[in-house]
């Protein structure tokens, strides 16, 4: 059930950075992630496909307190912004942040919404994607 | 090449199966069990194991860059999950063009299930090159 104390004490956590997280783009683990959504694209053998950064490095930040609320995760939604391609061997560092935490409560109960921002940097200092995701708790 | 509002892209068909959702799972790393694990997705009120969201997030980049080619680039690309989706039924990946300014075009995408349902919506926008 659900306590304020517990969406209280998330709603804390709004602003908190994870340490950054740094990964190379590796040819073996970007083959294996397109066989994995079944897209013979390839182009894919040299360049990242869309969601592909997620699987590079993990985009939430792991709330304990989160479980407390509800019985399990459902993911939201996805926003993808892309400045630049990734590539082959690329160094990757992300960034991310608790950027939102609210609770809606509809017909079929109260839900816990968790917004999550990431941000990627490659080995030349550039920004190369944004992702924002909405974790919910049900 | 001329791109009309309202015109609807070549549409993708996936099939995905139980296999893919452990393939995927490995992937990406995320093991959250509802993916494959029938008795813990049905422990926490699922029907079944489910895609993962973001499985169909993938299918629908794909529709995405499979019509697009290396005549542009993706800028913006953004889905909702509106409702699950299981192994064994098929998943059409579809999209519409709904608006064109410039050199940047814009196009709503969604995913249906067999009955039709759009359970997964979203939009892209690319920029065509010059």
């Amino acid at each position: 059930m659900a306590t304020t104390t517990t969406v209280e004490r998330l709603r804390a956590r709004v602003g908190d950075a994870a340490p950054p997280i740094s990964a190379t783009v590796e040819a073996g683990h970007l083959k294996r992630f397109a066989e994995a959504i079944g897209d013979p694209n390839p182009r894919w053998v040299g360049e990242a496909p869309p969601t592909y950064l997620v699987a590079l490095i993990p985009v939430s930040i792991h709330l304990a307190e989160a479980e407390e609320y509800g019985k399990g995760w459902l993911n939201g939604g996805n926003r993808f912004e892309y400045m630049e391609p990734v590539k082959v061997g690329d160094r990757i560092t992300a960034t991310g942040k608790v950027a939102d935490v609210y609770e809606k409560t509809g017909s079929s109960g109260s839900l816990l919404f968790i917004i999550f921002e990431t941000e990627y940097v490659n080995q030349h200092g550039r920004t190369v994607a944004r992702l924002r995701g909405t974790s919910i708790r049900r | 090449m001329t791109m009309q509002i309202g015109e609807e892209i070549p549409e993708l068909v996936k099939h995905p199966t139980t296999r893919q959702l452990v393939q995927y799972a490995g992937a990406q790393g995320d093991f959250y069990e509802i993916h494959y694990d029938q008795d813990f997705a049905r422990s926490v009120a699922l029907p079944g194991v489910i895609l993962h969201g973001l499985l169909k997030a993938a299918f629908l980049g794909q529709l995405v860059t499979d019509w697009l080619g290396e005549r542009g680039t993706l800028k913006n690309f953004e889905v909702s999950y509106r409702g699950i989706d299981q192994p064994g039924r098929p998943y059409r990946c579809r999209g519409r063009i709904t608006k064109v300014d410039g050199a940047q075009v814009e196009l709503e995408v969604w995913g249906e299930d067999p009955d039709g349902n759009r359970t997964t919506v979203g939009s892209a926008t690319v920029l065509m090159r010059e």
